[in-house]
C-alpha cells in the first residue's frame, strides 16, 4: 500500500514536470516595443494600481495628497495606492503577484528587482514613453538619470531618492577636541578620538547574507573612496581589490578599538539619540528619523559623507525607481505613465522632498522659491542634493541582491573577528562571481 | 474485524465523509508537495514560467556537493547544532522544571502560568523585543554578564555567542510547552512505584532514574519528536534575530531555503532543499516513532518489577525485604 502511494506521488511529480518541461518551450509573454507609447483619451476612466512602501508618517500621508493633487488634475484616471509596511514585504508582494499573473500597473522598485523582472520580461520599456518629451528625462540629475537603464534601456522612472551624509552629534566631537571627518582617513582617527566612557563613534548595520544594510554602504563607499568600487558598472563584484580589503581592514581596526560597534534596527540612530553613539552615517532621508531619536537633546549637527584622501567626492544615490509591468492594458500604461510624469515635476518634487527629506530629483526643483526657503533651514540639502549628480546607484543586475547579501556576510565575518579582511572578501568574490554566473 | 474494516472501506458513503478532509489534505499537502518536487527539476523562473529550464537533478547535485551559498553540509551542520541544543536542554531542564513544578500549591500554580506564558507570545514578536535584550551596547543580557563582572558579549554579531543566543531565546519560549507536556505525563504515572521505591531506601534520584523516568519515557518519546522536528523547521527567530548571520553561522536549513526561494529568487535550488528537508524531518520522524513503538512499554520498569517480585504479591512482603535488606 505504502509503496503504491508512493509511486503516485512520483508519477504525479513526473507528470507535473513533463508538463512543465513543454511550458521551456513556450514563447515568453512582453510587450511589443514597437508599438510606441499608449496615449489615453481624456474621456475614458481607467484604475491604475501602485505598489509602494510609503506606509507610515509623512511618507503615507504626503503620498496619498499627492496623487490626489493628480486624480484631481486628471479625474478620468483613479489611482490605487497599495502600501506595504517596508520594502521586504513590499517585494515578497509584488514578486507574488507577479508570480501570480496579476501584477501591480506600477510598483516602487530597487534597481537589481527591476533586472530581475526585465529578464523575466514582465516589465514595459519606457524608452518609447520617454521619447515623447525628452526634456523630462534629461532634465533629471545625470546619477538618478543613469540609475533608470537596464541594458541600455529605459525601464524606470525616478521616485525616492536620497545620498549618504553623515549626522553626528556636534558636542561629543567638541568635548574630544576634534571636528567633523573631511575624508575617510580623518574619519578613523575622528572615530578613535571620540570612542571612550561608554560612548561608540560608528554603531552600524553590516547588513546580513539576506541582503545589505547601511554598515555595507558605508563600507562601499569607503572601497569607492580609496578607488575601487565593489561593483563595476556592468554588476561585476570586486569584492577582493585592494581597495576592498583597505577599507574593511579599516572598519576591522576601528572595531577592535572600540570605534565601531555592529547591531541591527537602525543602531547609529538609536545610538546617536541615547548619546551613546556620535556618527550615524545614513541616508538623508534618516534627519527626520534622527531628530525623533534625539529629541531636542542636542543639535544634531549633519556634515557630507566624507571623501577620498584627495578631496574626490564619493557617494551612492540610495532609494527607489518606479517600474512598469507589461501585463497592464494600454490605457493603464499612458494614465500610468502621466502619473509618473507627475511624481518628478518640480512643484510635485519640491512638496514631496520638503515633506519627506528625500531629495529632488531634478535640479530644476531647487531653483524653486518654496525648495530655497526649505534649504535655507537644511543647508544639508545642499550638498546631499549635488551627490546625485556625480553618484550613481548600484548596479541594475539581477544577481547584484544575492552578491551582495554575501559581500554583507563577509562584513560581518570580518567584523566578528572569524576570518582576515582577505579571507572573507575573497570567499564572498568567490560566491558573488558564482551568482553572477547563475543568473545570466 | 477485518471484514467489517473493509466492508466500511468499501461503502462510498464512507468516501463521501471523508472527502472533504482528504480534498483540503490533496490541495494544501499534497499537491504543492508533489509541485515541489517538481520544481526541484527546473530552473525554475517564477516571474515568467514559460522560460524556465528543465534541468534534471542539477539542483540536487547542487545541494549534495556542497556547491550552493552557503553549502547545504554548513546549513545542515547548523541546523543539527541548533536541533541539538534545543532538544537536549528543552528535554532536560523541561522535565526538571516539571518535576518542581509538580509539587503542587497556590505558588507553584502560578509559576506553571508564568514558565507557560512565553509559550504563546508570538515569536515575531518575542523575537523582536529580544534583539533589544541582546544589544550589545544597551541590553539587558550585558547588564549581567557586566554584573558578573564580564565584559560585553555582541550577542547576535558574534560567531561564537550568536547560536547560543538564538538557542537562548527559543528555549525560553518553547520550555513552557514542554514542561506542561512533562506535567501532563507526570500525572500519568503510578505514585506507588514511588512510594514503594521509597520503602525499598532508593534516594531522590535513584527514584528518579529506576521510577520515574522509565514511566515516563513515551513521554520523553514524544517531546523528542516535537523538539526536533520543530526545531528542524525554526525559522522565525532566526529571521528576525540574525538573519543567518554573523556570516552564514546562524544559516539553517529552513532559513536558506526562505532565503532562496523569496529573496535571491532561486526556486528550484530552493525546492530541491525543501525535498531534502522533506525527508530528513520525515527520517526523523520514522527514527523516533520506531523507537517510541519499541519503547512504548516501560521496559526497562516491567523487568526490574518483575526481577524483585511477582504483580500479584501482596504490597506488605518487599517492605519487609527491604526493611531486612538496611537492618541486617
Amino acid at each position: 500500500m505504502k509503496r503504491t502511494t508512493i509511486t503516485a506521488v512520483i508519477a504525479g511529480a513526473a507528470i507535473a514536470a513533463v508538463a512543465l518541461t513543454g511550458c521551456s518551450s513556450g514563447s515568453a509573454g512582453g510587450a511589443d516595443s514597437s508599438k510606441g507609447a499608449p496615449t489615453l483619451s481624456p474621456d475614458k476612466k481607467v484604475t491604475i494600481t501602485f505598489a509602494e512602501a510609503m506606509a507610515s508618517g509623512a511618507l503615507k500621508t504626503e503620498l496619498e495628497k499627492v496623487t490626489k493633487e493628480f486624480e484631481a488634475k486628471n479625474p478620468n484616471i483613479t489611482v490605487t495606492l497599495q502600501a506595504q509596511p517596508d520594502y521586504g514585504t513590499l517585494k515578497t508582494k509584488v514578486d507574488a503577484a507577479v508570480t501570480a499573473g496579476t501584477p501591480p500597473t506600477i510598483a516602487q522598485v530597487y534597481g537589481d528587482w527591476a533586472a530581475a523582472y526585465a529578464q523575466s520580461d514582465v516589465l514595459e520599456p519606457l524608452t518609447d514613453y520617454a521619447a515623447a518629451d525628452p526634456s523630462a528625462t534629461d532634465g533629471l540629475y545625470k546619477g538618478i538619470k543613469n540609475s533608470l537603464y537596464i541594458d541600455k534601456k529605459l525601464y524606470m522612472w525616478p521616485f525616492n531618492a536620497s545620498t549618504v551624509v553623515a549626522f553626528y552629534n556636534p558636542e561629543l566631537l567638541k568635548a574630544a577636541g576634534v571636528e567633523a571627518p573631511k575624508t575617510w582617513d580623518d574619519f578613523a582617527t575622528v572615530a578613535k578620538a571620540v570612542s571612550k566612557d561608554g560612548v561608540v563613534a560608528l554603531p552600524m548595520d553590516p547588513g546580513s547574507s539576506s541582503g545589505p544594510a547601511g554598515g555595507t554602504t558605508v563600507y562601499e563607499l569607503m572601497a569607492q573612496a580609496n578607488g575601487t568600487p565593489v561593483f563595476k558598472e556592468d554588476g561585476t563584484p570586486q569584492f577582493d581589490s585592494d581597495a576592498a580589503v583597505k577599507a574593511l581592514t579599516t572598519l576591522v581596526d576601528l572595531k577592535k578599538a572600540g570605534a565601531v560597534q555592529t547591531g541591527t534596527n537602525y543602531p547609529g540612530e538609536t545610538a546617536l539619540g541615547a548619546q551613546k553613539g556620535v556618527f550615524d552615517i545614513s541616508t538623508s532621508t534618516s534627519f527626520y528619523y534622527d531628530q525623533q531619536a534625539v529629541g531636542g537633546k542636542f543639535d544634531l549637527a549633519v556634515a557630507p559623507v566624507p571623501s577620498a584622501a584627495d578631496g574626490t567626492r564619493v557617494n551612492q544615490i540610495n532609494g527607489t525607481n518606479i517600474a512598469m509591468f507589461n501585463k497592464a492594458t494600454d490605457d493603464q500604461k499612458a494614465a500610468a505613465w502621466k502619473y509618473m510624469q507627475f511624481l518628478t515635476e518640480a512643484e510635485t518634487q519640491s512638496e514631496w522632498a520638503q515633506a519627506t527629506g528625500y531629495l529632488p530629483v531634478n535640479p530644476k526643483t531647487l531653483e524653486l522659491d518654496d525648495m530655497k526657503t526649505y534649504i535655507a533651514k537644511n543647508p544639508y540639502v545642499t550638498f546631499a542634493s549635488q551627490d546625485l549628480a556625480n553618484s550613481s546607484a548600484t548596479p541594475p543586475y539581477a544577481w547584484v541582491e544575492e552578491a551582495s547579501g554575501d559581500l554583507a556576510a563577509a562584513l560581518q565575518s570580518a567584523l566578528a573577528g572569524n576570518a582576515t579582511p582577505e579571507a572573507a572578501l575573497k570567499d564572498a568574490q568567490d560566491k558573488a562571481e558564482k551568482a553572477m554566473a547563475a543568473a545570466q | 474485524m477485518r471484514l467489517s474494516s473493509w466492508g466500511t472501506l468499501r461503502s462510498p458513503i464512507a468516501y463521501l465523509f471523508v472527502l472533504p478532509a482528504l480534498l483540503i489534505f490533496l490541495v494544501f499537502s499534497i499537491g504543492p508537495t508533489a509541485y515541489t518536487f517538481a520544481l526541484s527539476l527546473f530552473k525554475w523562473n517564477k516571474f515568467n514560467p514559460a522560460m524556465s529550464q528543465f534541468i534534471g537533478l542539477e539542483n540536487y547535485k547542487t545541494v549534495f556537493t556542497g556547491a550552493g551559498t552557503p553549502s547545504f553540509w554548513s546549513t545542515l551542520g547548523v541546523s543539527f547544532y541548533f536541533v541539538a541544543g534545543m532538544v537536549i536542554g528543552g528535554t532536560a531542564i523541561g522535565l526538571a522544571l516539571a518535576l518542581l513544578l509538580a509539587r503542587g500549591g497556590r505558588a507553584l500554580a502560578s509559576a506553571r502560568t508564568m514558565v507557560f506564558l512565553p509559550h504563546v507570545t508570538p515569536i515575531v514578536a518575542t523575537s523582536l523585543v529580544w534583539v533589544w535584550i541582546f544589544n550589545p551596547q544597551f541590553g539587558l543580557a550585558n547588564l549581567v554578564v557586566h554584573a558578573t563582572g564580564h565584559k560585553n558579549i555582541d550577542w547576535l554579531g558574534d560567531s561564537n555567542w550568536a547560536m547560543p543566543a538564538v538557542l537562548i531565546y527559543s528555549l525560553w519560549h518553547e520550555l513552557g510547552f514542554v514542561t506542561v507536556v512533562f506535567l501532563g505525563g507526570l500525572t500519568t504515572i503510578s505514585t506507588e512505584l514511588a512510594e514503594a521505591a521509597k520503602l525499598d531506601g532508593a534516594n531522590g534520584w535513584q527514584e528518579f532514574w529506576h521510577v520515574t523516568f522509565p514511566q515516563l519515557r513515551p513521554v520523553v518519546t514524544l517531546v523528542l519528536l516535537i523538539e526536533s522536528v520543530g526545531s528542524l523547521q525554526a525559522f522565525t527567530q532566526f529571521f528576525v534575530l540574525t538573519r543567518g548571520g554573523p556570516g552564514y553561522t546562524t544559516a539553517t536549513l529552513g532559513f536558506q531555503l526562505y532565503q532562496q526561494a523569496f529573496v535571491f529568487s532561486n526556486t528550484g535550488y530552493a525546492a530541491a532543499l525543501a525535498v531534502v528537508l522533506f525527508l530528513v524531518t520525515a527520517a526523523l520522524s520514522i527514527l523516533q516513532l520506531r523507537l517510541q513503538g519499541g519503547a512504548a512499554e516501560p521496559r526497562s520498569l516491567t523487568r526490574s518489577l518483575s526481577r524483585s517480585r511477582p504483580r500479584s504479591q501482596p504490597r506488605t512482603k518487599p517492605r519487609t525485604q527491604s526493611l531486612r535488606k538496611a537492618n541486617p
